[in-house]
């Protein structure tokens, strides 16, 4: 016989895990949505009596966070764009070329090995270089460390894409006369169109949160990216808790939004396609 | 032109490592030192602080969140069947993954740090505490604290992953198990725990790789304190070479973790279950 589940018992631990996950995001909410009145009252209040939107304003205004914010999408957005084009120049040939089993297992499991390395042990060489190079506080700097950090996941998320292009329509392509260049362009690239995208999406929110890198080769507003400068309110020797607050929700609102877009593909890219979601 | 490619990639990665390793055998004065900087590197008491933090926090998140993670998966699997439901635990569960560590840390603060932690605030109005916590003063609370957002931050990755594995048990195998008289435990046992064998190791081995390289969210909160309570190795590296300026050790200790590692993955990949023909 079937056990029944005993169901009240699990709604109430799923009920819990719920709030272990909802708190923390309201708490950081109310907290960026109080007025400095309220925030230096004798007692903390535990919701906004008077919600304003002023400390966004302050954080994005008066403090100038929106030149962080326009720099974290600028290097984002530009690592977006080279990590896929490599990606696409490494993946490409070992999925759909005559490429020697041994090549393409070299490539796979470099990119993988590079998924342990800790990001502390590179950056002390890599400041050496970046400072030689006389790109230290630029955002050429972190766009070039960035492609090549998130290039591992575009590696292997764009060969499982890859992978699932039926070889029969390449090949009725060559059979219709077409070159490998206008196939690439004509076939492949319109249906890994999804694949692109979501890589994309996912290249990006690692590189939205990335701090170490970013805390180390930036100095001023000319380079630093948002993570940076919310740290900066963290570290202050008077905590202003709801700019903190306000910079943290920024912070994650644009990650979260995009996740959405994404969220079909979003555990396969973080376990390198091991999970596939249906 | 694949080979160009991966060569010029190749030539990056390697290069700066080249770098490092000349750094570690020099002297600030560029005058070459042998392995003197690699043994003050392993001299340094602080050294084996770090180590010991990074073990403590280690063993109190990796057994946690596998855990937790594992019970929730079964529990979803067997209780709940509104799709709908599960849509929407996806996407709870997803959340926490996505957040910058940086705003994690931010969240953290708000909980923990003195004056407007809401946990000392809600332990005191409830007459709980009288006085507050010292939840990022107290050596062993702090690595609690720490030790708890990376809990929270990452159980629901070895949910997702498990919850995943779990779907691609084939119901037969658990249908003939039922029959033989198997439920609760010895199902998860006998049937289930074969299929998601690949899946323990995949999750070890990335979250051993994470907790090797933790910092976001520990310097934000602690920042390593108090004392070198929670200076994890990330953190002790990151002091060497950015607050002691002292680049010899710095490069000593990143080229003996690089090694260190380099044999770790040597030996963890044997057993890792990517598709990699």
């Amino acid at each position: 016989m079937l056990r029944r589940p005993r169901r009240p018992l699990a709604w109430l631990i799923l009920g819990l895990a719920g709030l272990v996950y909802a708190v923390p995001l309201y708490w950081l909410l109310v907290t960026s949505l109080k007025g400095k009145g309220e925030l230096y009252r004798a007692s903390v209040t535990l919701y906004p009596h008077a919600p304003t939107l002023e400390p966004y304003v302050r954080v994005l205004v008066e403090r100038g966070f929106w030149v962080l914010l326009r720099n974290s999408v600028l290097v984002c957005g530009t690592t977006v764009l080279i990590t896929l084009a490599l990606g696409l120049l490494i993946t490409y040939p070992i999925t759909r070329l005559k490429v020697s089993p041994g090549v393409r297992r070299g490539v796979l499991n470099w990119a993988l090995s590079l998924r342990f390395m800790p990001p502390v042990a590179v950056v002390i060489p890599y400041f050496a270089l970046v400072r030689t190079a006389d790109l230290y506080d630029r955002p050429q700097a972190l766009i070039f460390i960035y492609a090549l950090l998130t290039l591992p996941f575009a590696i292997w998320m764009l060969k499982g894409f890859l992978d699932e292009i039926p070889a029969e329509i390449e090949e009725a392509a060559y059979v219709d006369g077409g070159s490998r260049w206008t196939v690439f362009w004509q076939v492949i690239l319109p249906l890994a169109t999804p694949g692109l995208l979501a890589s994309g999406i996912i290249v990006f929110i690692f590189t939205w949160s990335e701090f170490l890198f970013a805390l180390i080769l930036t100095a001023t507003p000319n380079s630093q990216t948002f993570p940076v400068g919310v740290q900066g309110l963290v570290t202050q020797f008077e905590v202003i808790w709801n700019d903190m607050a306000a910079a943290g929700a920024i912070a994650m609102a644009v990650p979260l939004t995009l996740a959405l877009l994404a969220r079909r593909y979003l555990v396969a890219g973080l376990t390198f396609g091991v999970i596939r979601e249906k | 032109m694949l080979g160009p490619v991966i060569g010029a990639i190749f030539a990056i990665v390697t290069y700066p490592l080249v770098l490092a390793v000349i750094q570690s055998l020099t002297a600030d004065t560029g005058e070459f030192v042998g392995v003197h900087n690699y043994v003050r590197a392993l001299q340094n008491s602080l050294l084996y602080d770090a180590l010991r933090a990074t073990g403590i926090y280690a063993l109190l998140v990796l057994p946690t969140e596998i855990v937790l993670g594992l019970g929730l998966a079964l529990l979803v699997q067997r209780t709940v069947r509104s799709a709908v439901v599960k849509a929407v635990i996806y996407i709870v569960a997803m959340i926490p993954l996505v957040v910058p560590p940086v705003a994690v840390g931010v969240i953290a603060r708000l909980f923990y740090a003195p004056g407007y932690g809401v946990i000392n605030q809600v332990l005191m109005r409830t007459g709980i505490v009288n006085h507050e916590i010292g939840f990022l003063s107290n050596p062993l609370l702090a690595m609690l604290s720490i030790a708890t957002v990376d809990i929270w931050e990452w159980t629901p990755f070895v949910y997702l992953v498990l919850f995943a594995g779990l779907q691609t048990v084939p119901a037969d195998a658990v249908e003939a198990a039922r029959v033989d008289g198997a439920a609760g435990w010895a199902l998860f046992r006998h049937v289930e725990f074969h299929y998601l064998r690949p899946l323990f190791v995949l999750i070890l081995f990335f979250r051993m790789a994470d907790v090797l390289r933790v910092f976001d969210h520990v310097f934000i909160l602690t920042g390593g304190g108090p004392g070198s309570a929670t200076q994890v190795l990330s953190l002790y590296l990151y002091r060497i070479e950015f607050k002691y300026f002292d680049s010899g050790q710095a490069a000593a200790l990143a080229v003996t973790i690089l090694l260190v590692i380099s044999v770790l993955y040597s030996l963890v990949t044997r057993v890792l279950p990517v598709e990699n023909r």
